[in-house]
Parts: structure tokens; C-alpha cells; sequence
């Protein structure tokens, strides 16, 4: 059916390629030992291999580049103190002088920062003289703050990374084109080279501004709060009189192997789960349902009901959610109709027969009272489908716009009644042409932050006796309602939680689930790998 | 004779079940507009059934002539709207621009790494966006730019760059590349190309990106409640704190539906007016082929 590869065979392939590539360079070089005494000048002094093979233009541009990187490190850097100073201070007495943390320029030190994550601390003595958190005249004297060095050194690993990669270009441009001369090709001169290269780089060169913002604004980040679930960062820790440190895996050894966390996790996990199941299939039902009684032969004014029906699309869905907040409110619209039509004791019967409530109110409490976390639940769901829906009714009357006439022609003539028309013909076609955004809609809903924020804020919160004893001491107590995304949330920045590696392990997670779903979802679909 | 009636009980049905759905959609909408304009601050004392004849307009009077000052702990309306319109100006200024560049790179020009790049970003806009808030906030503080508002639309612009990325590239890639090609004969640079014989063509996706980041600062919350002190808040956070029991010193859920009516109404009329690029955005980019 399908001549390309499949997707698993690319991947194979994209795994084995640098093994490939490997013993393919070892063979040439063996072939060619001038060209490697040019890449060997390049490995040494950017630029050095370039000039020996004649192209000065191209060869200045890379020492220009080496010069550069040279002087920011060593300007950046305290060296020219480092001598005299460490005869002045000598280390302490059992201790060592940190001689990079001391003296290192921007990328020494930045590096030193993101391995060692600080050696120095505050309220100490170090070299014999006190530590303190910032002093203005000696930057040895600066306590280390971890989180900062993370993040510095962060920064400059990825421009590093950058670097390096100008680094190896050099290498390999000196090897080809000393293998290119000496098999008789023409030196490309300054022109000819810098036309070239504004030929060949302009993709990149109009994508910088792009890549360098998602490098800061997107990737970095990313990587930091990567890296946070690999640490032992909490409020607790008063920086910078303390170190943060890697800790490897025992953040995740902690949320698996403590009872109290695993429990509350694998509830807000489940409920994660039903949430985001429930309404993409619900919301998906009732807009089926309501495109199809809309587009049916027995409904006039269409257009009417239409634009009734897709307000809540409209309105915004943050400001909804904090409507439907007030709404549910004790005092809110929901229990004033009970009121006015007589049905509060009914209806609060009947939540707490079905149990959905926990005890029989006057009035309910739909949002806050912590034996109604069903209740809740059930609320966060309807809103939902009240937000929802209208999108689904939108694409499917779309769909059912489309549907192609002489099918049901045809299956009229078969014989075919209207339901079995419905069932074969109809459901498939919209099913298919909605499958994308079925997919997309849970994956919205797995981390739909606003719909469990804005309308519960996580409450109802657990009665007391529920939550685990270690959940008590270091905080960080999800509420009823709480998906794994909103939870997150809190345990980052609740003012009693700021279990920053804790959350990072719970948005790694997050994040592989997610993220598997849609890379398979893209890599299956046409419009990312085929060329043209 | 048999048909008849059931035609006739269908259509009962149908317009039974309109006029049910109708009312749970209009029901909260009316009591939000009727609370708006309701005086006091009490959610009971909103009737049931809206009567215009006594409504008041205390609640947008208030937004409008309460001026902060620096005990107040909290920004005024007026404020927060300028702010969050500055925002909303720079993100719909960048995001188009850098969005349509990036999409045309990756629809028209080769280079290596293209795919991994794609797959890159694709990866990347998965995670969580506020997992990164801790780096970004001390990123913010490294360059002295926490507390100004206008700093946020970097962190817009970035994030949105991926998806508009693909949004755009698929958009173009309907585009006959004979055009650019036959620019190309005729002496077109890349960036010609794009500006003179692509950038007509794209009016619609420009459009749509364009209204999408415009909308966008209005209604997000996390990074501006996080990253800004409450006399340099923006709109969202605005309401987001007039109907948060636990503000007591701000809490009015009467003041905050008329405060949410103010943002509601003009965005309703531009998703309105963009409905059928909306609907052509959402479904265009995702699922080609």
C-alpha cells in the first residue's frame, strides 16, 4: 500500500547513521593524510587549516570567531588577579582553592556552575575570609547561588553547544577543501566563498531570530525544570546559604516509593485520565448529536439555532470558567433556581442518593465542601461540555455539509433505512474526518490547566484524615479536582508547596505521555516527512 | 399515515431539545450581563428574571473612575487595559512577522536539519509552558526585566512560534511553488519572493494568526499573575483577583462580571467576525493528508 519505509525502519536508520558515518571518515582520512595535516592546524587554532589551504577570507572569519571566544573568557574572568591573589589568600587548611569558581570566565565558569551546581556557601569562611551573599569588591567572596548557576550555566552549554559546532565545521571544511585542492580543484576565492555562503545560510540566517528566541524563551527553560527533577530544589533550601545538588534519581524514587505520594498520585492520575476521556466524549457526543438535529430536514430557521448554540465557542473560555465559578457559587445562580423553583431538598436528595453528595445541604456546596469531591468532579465536567460542545457541533455540521448526496441515493435504492444510512455512511465519514480532532482534544483536555483552575482551583480540598502524613509535613497536597497538570501548578508555586524537583518529575511524565501521542500522531501524518 | 407521525414526533424532539439547549446556553449569559449591572456586590442580590429598568451602572463606573494608588496593593482597570493592550499590540506585531518567515523557511527553502528542527519544535511545545516559568523568571530577573509588561510578548512570541510555524507551512505549501520558481527566472531573491508573490497570497493566514495573538494576552493568566507586581497587573489577573473569595479586599463577583463583560463583548465580535478563518485555522494546520 505505502512504498516509503515505514516510520520504525526511518528511525532505525536515523540511529545507525553516525556508526555509518564513522567508518566512513576513518577510510578517507586514510586516503588523504595532507588534507589531515590542514584539519589537524584547524583542530588547534580555528582558522589555521584554512589558511594554510590559501583562503584567507574564510580562514579570518573562524580566528575572528576563535579570537572572540578567547578574549570574552578571558576578560570575563578574573586571571589577571588569580596569581597574586591566591598567594595573599591561600586555601583554608584541609580545603582547596576552587580555582575556576574564583577566577573562570564566562564559559569556565558558567560550565563549573551547571556541573557542580556551587561549592561555596554563605555565613562561611572560605580562603579565610567570609562569605557573604553578594559582595561588590571580591566575586570569590559572592556566595554560590545553585539556582542561578543552573540556569547561567545553562545558557552557556547551549551557546557552547552552538560553538562547537562552528568548531567542527572548521575541521571539516579545512580536511575537504585541502582534499578538493589537491585533487586539483580551483581555490574558491573571498567573493565567490562569502556569495556562496550568504547562498547556503540564508534559511538559517532569516531563521536566527526565531531559533534564538525558542533557545531562551522555550528551550532553556525547558531543559532547566528538566534538570530540576534531577536536584533536591525546595523553598526549604535557604539559598544561598545552602547548595542545591544532584541527586539523581531520588526524586523519582521518593514519589514512587513513599505510600502517601504514590497514592495521591495515582488518584490525581486516574482522575487525569477519566477527566480527559469524559469530556472529549462526552463534548463530542452532544455536538454530534446536536449538529445532526440541527441539520435535519424537520428544523427551520438553522442559522438561528446555529448562532444560538455556539455562544459559549465565542465567549471566551477563561472568562466562562470564571463565571460558572460564581454560578456554583453557595449563593450563585445554580442553587438560586433550586430555590426559586422549590427543588433544592429534591435535588439535594438526589445528588446524595446517587452520591454525588456527601450529605444532604441546604444549600449545596458544589465547588467547596470536601465531602463533595464528586460533586465537583461532576460540575468541572458539565461546565465543560457547556464549553465545548459547540466546537465539535461546528466541525461536524461542517462535515455534514460535505457529505456526498448520491451515497444515500444509492443506499436508498439498496433498500437501506434511515438509521442503517446513519450507521454506515454517515458515522464513518464524520468519524473519520473528526478522528484528528478527537486526538487533539484529549490531549488539550489531559492539560487543560484553565478548566480545573479557574472554576475549582483544584477544592474541594481533602478532609484532613485523607492526606498522608508525609504529604502533611512537606506540603504540596493536591485538591479534589486537581489534574496533573493544574496540581503541578501548586506544588511549584503554592506558597506552602514550591516542591520545584517534585514537579518536574510530574511534568516529565506529563510530557512523554503527551509528547509520544503527538509525535506518533505527526510522524504517521504526511505533512511532516514528505519532502518536496 | 405511520410516517407522518413520526416525522411529527421527530420534529417535536428536535425542537424540544433546541429549545432546552438554547436555554442552559443563554441562562448563565443573561445572569452574567444582569449581575454586571446589578448594584452591590452580593451575588443574591441578582434576580432571576433580568429587569432592565433597574439596572444600575455602578459596577462600570467604578472600573472606570477607580484610580490604584500605592496602598491600594491592586491596579485599576483602565491600567490593566492599556497594559494588556500594549502586550496584545507587540504579540500581534511579532508573531506575524516571525511566524511567517519561519513558515516560509520551512516551506520553501531547503536546508539541512529541516526535519529535525520541525520535530524539534514540535517536541518542545508539548511541554507544559509553565514548567519553564521557574528559568524564565530568573531569566527575567537576570536582564531586570520582571515587573514590565510589555517583556512578556517575548515569551509569547516564542512560544507561539512552533505551531504558527506549521500553520503556515501548510498554508503555503497549497500554494503552487511554479510561482516562486518563475520569480526565481526572473532575478526574485528568496526574500522577494516572499514579500512580493507569497505574502498577497497568505493575506488569510496572516489574518488569522494575527487575531489569534492579538486575542491571546487578554486570556492568559499564569505568567502575568506570576511575573508582575500588583500595581502592573493586566486584565486577566484583574478579574482573576476581583472573584477570588480569598482577596477580601477585592472580592466583588458583581464588579467582576462587569469587568468580564468589558473584555467579552469585543472578543465575541471578533470570533464572530473570524469564525470561518477560525474554524479553517483549527483544522487546516493539524491534519494534512
Amino acid at each position: 500500500m505505502d512504498k516509503k519505509p515505514r516510520f520504525d525502519q526511518k528511525l532505525l536508520a536515523i540511529f545507525t547513521k553516525p556508526f555509518r558515518v564513522v567508518k566512513e571518515v576513518l577510510a578517507d582520512i586514510k586516503k588523504h593524510p595532507d588534507a589531515l595535516k590542514s584539519a589537524l592546524l584547524s583542530v588547534f587554532i580555528m582558522g589555521a587549516g584554512q589558511f594554510r589551504n590559501k583562503q584567507k577570507s574564510k580562514g579570518s572569519i573562524f580566528l575572528g570567531l576563535f579570537l572572540l571566544v578567547v578574549l570574552v573568557e578571558v576578560l570575563t574572568g578574573g586571571y589577571i588577579y588569580a596569581l597574586d591573589e591566591i598567594a595573599r589568600f591561600p586555601a583554608d587548611p584541609g580545603g582547596t582553592v576552587h580555582f575556576i569558581r574564583d577566577y573562570g570566565g564566562f564559559f569556565s565558569y558558567g560550565l563549573w556552575g551547571l556541573f557542580t551546581l556551587g561549592q561555596v556557601v554563605g555565613q562561611t569562611l572560605y580562603r579565610g575570609q567570609f562569605v557573604e551573599t553578594f559582595n561588590k569588591n571580591i566575586p570569590w567572596l559572592t556566595a554560590d547561588n545553585s539556582v542561578t548557576l543552573l540556569g547561567r550555566g545553562l545558557i552557556v552549554f547551549v551557546i557552547a553547544l552552538v560553538l562547537l559546532g562552528f568548531y567542527i565545521y572548521n575541521i571539516v571544511d579545512a580536511y575537504q577543501t585541502r582534499k578538493q585542492i589537491n585533487a586539483g580543484a580551483e581555490v574558491e576565492t573571498g567573493i565567490k566563498y562569502f556569495k556562496r555562503l550568504w547562498n547556503d545560510m540564508f534559511p538559517y540566517i532569516i531563521l536566527i531570530p526565531s531559533l534564538v528566541m525558542i533557545m531562551f524563551f522555550t528551550l532553556v527553560p525547558f531543559l532547566f525544570s528538566f534538570l530540576l527533577a534531577f536536584t533536591n530544589y525546595t523553598y526549604r533550601l535557604q539559598i544561598p546559604n545552602v547548595l542545591i545538588r544532584w541527586v539523581g534519581f531520588d526524586t523519582f524514587k521518593l514519589i514512587v516509593g513513599d505510600a502517601g505520594w504514590l497514592n495521591m498520585f495515582l488518584g490525581v492520575l486516574s482522575w487525569t485520565f477519566i477527566y480527559a476521556i469524559m469530556s472529549s466524549f462526552t463534548v463530542y457526543i452532544l455536538g454530534l448529536f446536536q449538529a445532526i438535529i440541527i441539520e435535519s430536514k424537520f428544523v427551520k430557521v438553522k442559522k438561528l439555532w446555529r448562532t444560538i448554540l455556539i455562544v459559549p465557542w465565542a465567549i471566551p473560555a477563561m472568562i466562562s470558567l470564571m463565571v460558572f465559578k460564581n454560578v456554583f457559587d453557595t449563593n450563585g445562580l445554580a442553587n438560586q433556581l433550586l430555590y426559586a423553583t422549590d427543588m433544592m431538598r429534591p435535588v439535594s436528595t438526589f445528588l446524595y442518593n446517587i452520591g454525588l453528595q456527601g450529605r444532604i445541604d441546604n444549600p449545596i456546596f458544589w465547588l467547596t465542601a470536601n465531602y463533595n469531591g464528586n460533586l465537583a468532579k461532576f460540575v468541572v465536567l458539565i461546565v465543560n461540555l457547556w464549553l465545548g460542545s459547540p466546537y465539535f457541533m461546528m466541525l461536524i455540521t461542517g462535515v455534514l455539509t460535505t457529505l456526498p448526496k448520491d451515497l444515500y441515493e444509492a443506499a436508498a435504492i439498496d433498500g437501506a433505512t434511515r438509521f442503517q444510512q446513519f450507521k454506515s455512511i454517515t458515522m464513518p465519514l464524520i468519524l473519520r474526518a473528526t478522528l484528528p480532532a478527537i486526538v487533539m482534544t484529549f490531549t488539550f483536555n489531559f492539560n487543560n490547566f484553565g478548566a480545573i483552575f479557574f472554576l475549582t482551583g483544584g477544592g474541594p480540598a481533602f478532609a484532613r484524615e485523607a492526606i498522608p502524613q508525609s504529604m502533611r509535613i512537606m506540603g504540596g497536597v493536591p485538591g479534589q479536582t486537581d489534574i496533573l497538570i493544574s496540581w503541578i501548578y501548586n506544588l511549584s508555586f503554592a506558597s506552602n508547596a514550591q516542591l520545584y524537583n517534585i514537579a518536574s518529575v510530574y511534568s516529565i511524565l506529563i510530557f512523554l505521555f503527551i509528547g509520544s501521542i503527538s509525535v506518533f500522531n505527526l510522524a504517521r501524518s504526511k505533512n511532516l516527512w514528505e519532502e518536496d | 399515515m405511520k410516517y407522518k407521525i413520526t416525522n411529527f414526533f421527530l420534529a417535536l424532539f428536535s425542537y424540544t431539545w433546541l429549545i432546552v439547549a438554547s436555554f442552559v446556553v443563554l441562562v448563565p449569559v443573561v445572569w452574567m450581563i444582569s449581575a454586571a449591572f446589578t448594584r452591590g456586590n452580593l451575588l443574591t442580590s441578582v434576580p432571576l428574571i433580568p429587569d432592565p429598568s433597574k439596572w444600575s451602572l455602578s459596577n462600570f463606573e467604578f472600573i472606570f473612575s477607580y484610580r490604584s494608588n500605592p496602598a491600594s496593593q491592586m491596579a485599576d482597570f483602565p491600567g490593566a487595559f492599556l497594559r494588556t493592550l500594549q502586550i496584545a499590540l507587540l504579540n500581534t506585531v511579532g508573531v506575524t512577522l516571525f511566524s511567517v518567515i519561519t513558515g516560509f523557511a520551512f516551506a520553501r527553502l531547503r536546508f539541512k536539519g529541516k526535519k529535525f528542527m520541525l520535530l524539534t519544535m514540535m517536541v518542545l511545545q508539548m511541554f507544559p509552558s509553565f514548567m519553564g516559568m521557574v528559568a524564565l523568571f530568573l531569566l527575567f530577573r537576570t536582564f531586570g526585566i520582571l515587573n514590565k509588561p510589555n517583556y512578556l510578548a517575548l515569551i509569547y512570541i516564542a512560544g507561539s512560534i512552533p505551531y504558527n510555524t506549521f500553520l503556515v507551512r501548510g498554508f503555503m505549501r497549497n500554494i503552487p511553488k511554479s510561482l516562486d520558481e518563475s520569480a526565481a527566472i526572473d532575478g526574485a531573491s528568496p526574500l522577494q519572493t516572499l514579500r512580493l508573490i507569497l505574502f498577497p497570497l497568505i493575506i488569510p493566514i496572516i489574518g488569522f494568526l494575527a487575531v489569534g495573538a492579538f486575542m491571546g494576552p487578554w486570556l492568559d493568566f499564569i505568567l502575568q499573575a506570576r511575573f508582575l507586581q500588583p500595581e502592573n497587573i493586566t486584565v486577566s489577573v484583574w478579574l482573576f483577583r476581583t472573584t477570588d473569595p480569598f482577596n477580601t479586599l477585592f472580592y466583588n463577583p458583581l464588579r467582576f462580571m462587569a469587568g468580564a463583560l468589558l473584555i467579552a463583548v469585543p472578543i465575541m465580535v471578533l470570533q464572530f467576525f473570524m469564525q470561518k478563518y477560525l474554524v479553517y485555522g483549527l483544522t487546516s494546520g493539524a491534519e494534512k493528508g
